[in-house]
């Protein structure tokens, strides 16, 4: 394109000069405004009512040593055991759950569930949640390997308060009631699961999509004053990791091969849709759930106030998570879980503790979490 | 061989040049008069969740100085994006690009529109930003076509532009992101004139920085700044202020 220069040239610097100034002021802005307050917030100990922990997909811990996300919630846990909780968000045992007895894999197996149950110090209560690698890595043994893992689990804790709930294959929910707290467990993979779910040993409560959605409709409904509604499943309702589509050229596109297990797959996508149309009209304070190995903690939306994700619970396996404008908080490639206080009549206040730790220490980020 | 070479270059610039000695002197060159030179580059869209879609509005504004004589231009634009399931954006544009100190009576000025397509191709870890640490760094690395149109640079001139580019943007820190990012690409000047224009093709870089969530969640600002490596059409830079509606 031909162009004629036929004007004089006006030179503007003070134009310049003005945009320079607004560059500058929004870098020192962007300086000041990213500072991430993290301080380590001791809380007085006879103000918690209770506390828990949530560390997801540690089912496979180093064989030479524990690792230091178990060794610290032991740690933590074990200055008052009586008021915690700790809760393993599904994928206790990697690669395919427990197998049948007898199996080369089994010892090894039980090894990587021993090492959690061991984490919990005697007299503090343990829940573990199954994840879709301890349904038999999603094949047709899943069923009976979840049952396995849960006479495993209660062989384990040798008369502790230690279980994995829902047991005996069912999908939930499962309500424990602690002072304030109001804890939902629900087994997700019975959602996703393409092989058999129930069989003539099931006795579940529910056994529907549809009869289970209208229980946990029923459980999430607050039945006092200043309860704390949680509800922890393996999978996540939303997340910035690989089964959120992100992480991978193939992220986007993974739902196309059908792979329940992503967000963006229609059989996932029909399981939060149940799940958040039951959490429609009592919106529980926190969805927590593991899934993605990474640390997350996102705005949930109208259906949920914030959704969880502490998938990271296993050294070696930790993943990339991607910031979305959900997020408040997100750490990738780093081992570690969240701690989340209740405070007797006050408030609930959600730690996530990461290692390495930095030199700033493990405590990455403290929020206050408040019904909107 | 050489020879058939030599030969081969004239014969295929020949239909340029011979449409070079019909076209019409412009005030501006047409990538200039279209959003894609005429207004500031901007990052690719900060992922979203994968479960909702997301309107989103702008405001942008871009000057275009030290274009080596004639009067430098200025634009302004407004425009509205669609993201897709918290990833790819298709976005409209509208706006209206005039030239400083104009001294003619005509043509100091013209609307502009586009639309453009922005497909996030890979969005995962930190790459380059791993060397300062940051834990939370988001690297995402896409493609871009856009469509330009501007009637009435010039009398009896329309400008028409089409573009690719392969923007790449890291975002780092936790609350307030600080995202820089490049956008290299090519823009095509095409005929949509009633009179006869020539045709042609430039490469353009575009690189700048913005923050991401500022004050609050849906809020962006961007300061970009874009060179075509064509003639002398200067330097443009400026600012896009961006809004996405969370639901």
């Amino acid at each position: 394109m031909i162009r004629s220069f036929n004007t004089p040239r006006v030179h503007s610097r003070g134009e310049r000069k003005f945009a320079w100034a607004v560059i500058s002021v929004a870098a020192i802005m962007a300086t000041g405004g990213c500072h991430h307050g993290v301080s380590l917030q001791e809380l007085p100990a006879d103000q918690i009512e209770t506390t828990l922990f949530f560390i997801g997909d540690a089912g496979e811990p180093d064989p030479r040593q524990v690792g230091a996300p178990l060794d610290s919630l032991t740690v933590q846990a074990t200055v008052a055991p009586e008021r915690t909780i700790v809760v393993f968000l599904g994928d206790n045992v990697y690669p395919g759950g427990i197998p049948a007895e007898g199996a080369a894999e089994w010892a090894d197996a039980r090894r990587r569930l021993e090492a959690q149950v061991k984490a919990i110090p005697p007299g503090a209560r343990g829940i573990f949640l199954p994840g879709n690698h301890d349904w038999a890595d999603e094949t047709a043994f899943g069923l009976y390997s979840i049952r396995l893992q849960e006479r495993m689990i209660a062989s384990l804790a040798q008369g502790r308060n230690v279980r994995l709930i829902p047991g005996n294959g069912c999908p939930g929910p499962v309500p424990v009631d602690i002072g304030r707290l109001r804890l939902i467990a629900i087994d997700t993979q019975w959602w996703l699961h393409s092989y058999i779910v129930r069989d003539s040993s099931s006795r579940c409560e529910g056994s529907t999509v549809g009869a289970v959605t209208a229980a946990l409709r029923s459980e999430v409904r607050p039945t006092g004053e200043g309860r704390v509604v949680l509800v922890a499943a393996h999978h996540p309702l939303m997340t910035g990791g690989a089964h959120g589509g992100y992480c991978g050229v193939t992220g986007p596109y993974r739902r196309f091969g059908g792979a329940s297990q992503d967000i963006l797959s229609s059989a996932n996508r029909t399981m939060r849709d149940s799940i958040r149309s039951a959490f429609s009209d009592h919106p529980p304070l926190a969805y927590v759930a593991g899934h993605d190995h990474n640390l997350q903690v996102l705005r949930g939306g109208r259906n949920v106030n914030y959704i969880l994700v502490s998938g990271a619970g296993s050294p070696g396996k930790t993943e990339c998570a991607v910031r979305m404008r959900e997020s408040y908080y997100v750490t990738q490639h780093r081992a570690g879980f969240m701690r989340i206080d209740i405070l007797k009549g006050k408030g609930v206040l959600l730690r996530v503790f990461r290692y390495p730790a930095t030199k700033h220490g493990a405590l990455a980020y403290t929020r206050w979490l408040e019904l909107r | 061989m050489i020879a058939a070479r030599l030969l081969l270059v004239p014969a295929l610039a020949a239909p340029c040049l011979l449409r070079a000695q019909v076209a019409q002197p412009l005030p501006v060159a047409t990538e200039e008069a279209t959003p894609i030179g005429a207004i500031p580059p901007m990052p690719l869209p900060m992922p979203a969740s994968r479960d909702q879609n997301y309107w989103g509005f702008r405001f942008q504004y871009g000057q275009r100085n030290e274009r080596g004589g004639p009067e430098d231009l200025f634009a302004v634009a407004a425009g509205v994006d669609y993201q897709l399931r918290g990833g790819s954006i298709f976005g409209l544009t509208g706006g209206y690009q005039g030239r400083r100190n104009c001294q003619t009576t005509s043509s100091c000025g013209h609307a502009l529109f586009g639309a453009r397509g922005r497909f996030n191709l890979f969005t995962g870890g930190p790459t380059v930003a791993s060397i300062i640490g940051d834990e939370s760094a988001t690297s995402t690395i896409g493609t871009e076509l856009g469509f330009g149109y501007a009637p009435r640079v010039a009398p009896g001139v329309n400008a028409c532009t089409i573009d690719v580019g392969v923007p790449f943007s890291v975002a780092m820190m936790q609350s307030v992101r600080i995202v820089t990012f490049v956008t290299p690409g090519l823009v095509w000047d095409v005929d949509c004139s009633a009179e006869e224009t020539s045709s042609d093709r430039s490469a353009f870089l575009g690189f700048g920085f913005g923050l991401q969530q500022l004050f609050v969640r849906g809020l962006d600002v961007n300061f970009g700044a874009q060179r075509i490596f064509r003639g002398t059409t200067g330097l443009q830079f400026g600012i896009s202020v961006s809004w996405v509606r969370l639901p």
